[in-house]
């Protein structure tokens, strides 16, 4: 197992954009090499030991066997762990914008809070974030009809709107709250609220919601009938009739 | 600037692949000349390519753009020391578009229909489009002081207010589209036929359409009349538009050239009274082209893929927009035009989209005459414009043709004749559809070929046309129509294998034509009342500025004595 080691060097004012820091790409980089990656803050063109202190193993290993961990503030860093396939991403802190985007495998573990974005049209792996996380979770790009397409994300705290907004496939957990429209657009997934939300589900066509607390309801949703799951009685609804659509969501009735 | 031992196509002048050093200075094609000298040994050269019909400037670009981040995102490449940042794959940014026609060897695009109120907007983004020379056509079809002059059978004042809406958007022609319907989608209608009156103004399409034409023929503009026929998009429309072509047919042309070209024809040359039994009546349509000599098209074609549906034809994109289920922009242009924008895909397996895949083959191949008949694909409607390697190579090899046809819905060869047809383009047909035809048909006199005088537009490929057989090599063929060897405008090397080598900034064709004083008078005070009661902005706010323009070629036009313009 080879582990390597970022911290900022500094706080940052604008935005660094660092999609290089991944498992996957660094798993066949040097030390020497990872520390000339290239990485944008704001539009200027700088190297990744410009702004972090990298240490860690030198010999190379394959994506599996490769560690990163990120200690300290990353809440200004954006795109951590695009695309990354295998191996484990660990941020001791808080992370920025659109983390796990567009991730196929692997384990990204944030201990702190995770911003807008996270996980987006993820089609693999998992993201755990152990307090909160910010708005369009697991959704797709700005203008896409598709969002996370398979995976999993576990949120130890709440979340904000646009909740899983077109999702696909794979499962979001929530232990909190959500903001508002969950599953917005969705085409399939499952989604798990074990707080409350508003207006869940607009426009799903497929796919399960189940929330454990109070759901403020769209209009448009079929009252179906009541089941128990996991011992906790949950009020069935269909729809979002405005779509025609065969989406499920489950809200517990003792909440209500 | 020499270019040496190019095997040359210039069709325009009687040039059909000859090896010939082209002479350049100070931005036009001269007898003799001294300087840099780029070698061309044994490549394909043409005069820089020519786009007649594109959507690439203006209000409904930029709705494209913003109801599209999904596209934007497809297209992004970084700064360069030359190049600003590019984005967008259907809608590209203003950079991009000039950038990527660049690559293509083409050197002038035209913009397709721009109203009067959104004019400005459209200056600006042109000016914003890099390298290529450009223009807009202005729309007229669904004006009400168009409608107004047509039911007074008033056609001098109509041409005074042609001339001055040209002026007034710094516009290049007279673009008609789906004429009425414009006016009748503010009541959420239609008009279904070209003598479906418009409502309030008791007009017909088919007054609008033949009073555009008289009128764009007294002032003797460059380019003939535009039109987007009506019931475009709808099985059946075939006969609306061989009605709507009948009307022009008595109508002099005053200059050489036709009196209407035919915009996106594939769009209108569909047969089948419903989606369910549609099918192509390229072949009847084709045939009228064959016949008659007064007017031209442009094909439109479609390619499987992303594209974004955007038109003056505001009803027709509500249909598309549920039809789709989709996204979907509606714009209302006050007293002048409406438009939409819907993006869509098209798909090989969906048997309408394979069917007016083949139509625009149709279209093509079945025209004898390639002066009649351009290459678009109405970018971004029918795809973008990146894409016309694709059409081209298409067009010049039946091989490829049957490979797509194999892989594509089977209606697509029982519904059309495309599977019969032989015909494959050569060199020749492919330099006057994309080149010298455009340049004709606009009225563009140094555009187009590379007779001395001309603008010093020239494309160089990386194909070498004595070696090649683009039946069957028509992979080599769409690789090297989608990257030029080198692309000169105006005398400047501007791209180099892909690579942006300067972008000089291009000129913006405009027109202006004179009128009979008392007639413009006449027609002010009708644009006063109109100004006064319904535009929601001043007239002495409307016109574009000469600012807006920075480098504009104004070509003059106007109405003149009968003597003058017979032939
Ligand atoms: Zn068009």
């Amino acid at each position: 197992m080879r582990t390597i080691t970022l911290r900022p060097l500094r706080a940052f004012e604008v935005s660094v954009e660092a999609e290089t820091i991944s498992p996957s790409r660094f798993a066949s980089l040097t030390l020497g090499q990872i520390r000339t990656q290239e990485v944008f803050m704001g539009n200027w063109k700088m190297k990744l030991a410009d702004l972090f202190k990298v240490e860690g193993d030198e010999p190379l290993a394959t994506p599996e066997e490769t560690t990163i961990v990120l200690e300290g503030d990353f809440s200004k860093v954006k795109r951590i762990g695009e695309g990354m396939g295998a191996g484990t991403l660990e941020v001791r802190g808080n992370v920025g914008m659109r983390a796990g985007s567009g991730m196929k495998g692997g384990l990204m573990m944030i201990r702190g809070n995770a911003d807008d974005w996270l996980g987006r049209e993820m089609s693999g792996g998992k993201i755990v974030v152990e307090e909160n996380a910010g708005n369009y979770i697991g959704s797709g790009y700005r203008g896409e009809k598709y969002g996370m397409r398979g995976g999993e994300i576990e949120i130890g705290g709440s979340a904000g709107a646009y909740l899983g907004e077109h999702m696909c496939a794979g499962t979001i957990r929530v232990k909190g709250d959500t903001g508002d429209f969950p599953g917005a657009v969705n085409q399939g997934g499952t989604i798990f609220i074990g707080g409350d939300t508003y207006l869940p589900g607009a426009e799903m066509t497929k796919g399960s919601i189940m929330v454990r607390g109070k759901a403020t309801m769209l209009p448009s949703y079929q009252k179906a009938e009541v089941v128990t799951l996991e011992g906790i009685q949950y009020q069935k609804y269909v729809g979002d009739l405005v779509e025609n659509g065969k989406g499920e969501l489950y809200v517990a009735t003792n909440s209500a | 600037m020499i270019i040496r031992g190019g095997i040359v196509y210039d069709p325009a002048n009687g040039i059909f692949g000859e090896e010939i050093d082209l002479c350049i200075d100070r931005g036009r094609i001269v007898e003799d000349a001294k300087g840099e000298e780029i070698d061309a040994h044994d490549l394909l050269v043409m005069a820089g390519g020519v786009d007649a019909h594109s959507h690439i400037a203006g209000a409904k670009v930029n709705a494209g753009r913003i109801m599209r981040p999904d596209d934007a995102r497809l297209g992004m490449e970084q700064a360069t020391a030359v190049c600003r940042p590019s984005t967008g794959y259907t809608v590209p940014n203003c950079y991009a578009i000039g950038y990527r026609y660049a690559h293509l060897g083409y050197t002038t695009a035209f913009e397709a229909a721009t109203p009067i109120l959104e004019s400005r907007h459209t200056h600006e983004e042109l000016e914003e489009i890099p390298i290529i020379d450009k223009g807009a056509l202005t729309l007229f079809g669904s004006n009400w002081e168009v409608m107004q002059c047509v039911r007074e059978n008033d056609l001098k004042k109509l041409a005074a207010y042609v001339a001055w809406g040209l002026r007034a958007s710094k516009g290049y022609g007279v673009k008609i589209v789906n004429p009425g319907g414009g006016e009748a989608w503010g009541f959420g209608a239609n008009v279904k036929g070209i003598y479906d009156p418009v409502p309030n103004f008791d007009v017909t399409p088919a007054e609008i359409m033949k009073s555009l034409a008289q009128v764009n023929e007294s002032l003797r503009l460059p380019h003939s009349i535009h039109v987007h026929f009506n019931n475009l998009g709808k099985p059946g429309n075939y006969t609306t538009a061989i009605e709507s072509l009948d009307l022009f047919k008595d109508i002099k042309p005053s200059r050489m050239r036709q009196v209407v070209h035919v915009a996106h024809m594939q769009f209108s040359a569909y047969g089948g009274t419903s989606w369910k039994d549609f099918k192509s009546e390229a072949p009847a349509i084709a045939d009228y082209f064959n016949k008659n000599h007064f007017c031209t098209m442009d094909i439109g074609q479609i390619l499987f893929g992303s594209a974004t549906t955007m038109t003056a034809d505001a009803p027709l994109e509500y249909g598309n927009a549920h039809l789709l289920h989709t996204k979907w922009s509606n714009h209302d242009i006050e007293l002048e035009e409406s438009s939409g924008v819907v993006p869509l895909v098209y798909l090989r397996k969906n048997p309408v989209n394979a069917i007016q895949w083949a139509i625009g083959m149709e279209l093509a191949l079945l025209t004898k005459d390639p002066w009649n008949v351009i290459l678009t694909t109405d970018h971004p409607n029918g795809s973008p414009f990146v894409n016309y390697p694709e059409v081209v190579s298409l067009l010049m090899s039946k091989v490829k043709r049957q490979e797509e046809l194999s892989n594509i819905h089977e209606l697509a060869s029982k519904r059309t004749t495309l599977t019969g047809i032989e015909r494959e383009m050569d060199w020749c047909d492919i330099a006057i559809m994309t080149r010298a035809a455009p340049a004709k048909i606009l009225g563009l006199e140094d555009k187009g070929h590379l007779g001395v005088g001309a603008d010093a537009d020239v494309a160089v490929y990386d194909l070498r046309p004595e070696e090649v057989d683009p039946s069957t090599q028509h992979d080599l063929v769409k690789k090297a129509l989608a990257v030029a060897k080198y692309t000169i405008k105006g005398g400047v090397l501007a791209s180099r294998d892909g690579e942006i080598m300067a972008a000089p900034v291009g000129r913006t064709f405009w027109v202006d034509a004179s009128v009979a004083k008392e007639d413009e008078e006449r027609m002010m005070e009708d644009l006063k009342e109109k100004f006064d009661r319904y535009y929601s902005i001043k007239l002495s706010n409307y016109m574009v500025q000469d600012a807006y323009v920075p480098n504009p070629v104004v070509i003059k036009a106007g109405a003149l004595p009968v003597e003058e313009v017979a032939p």
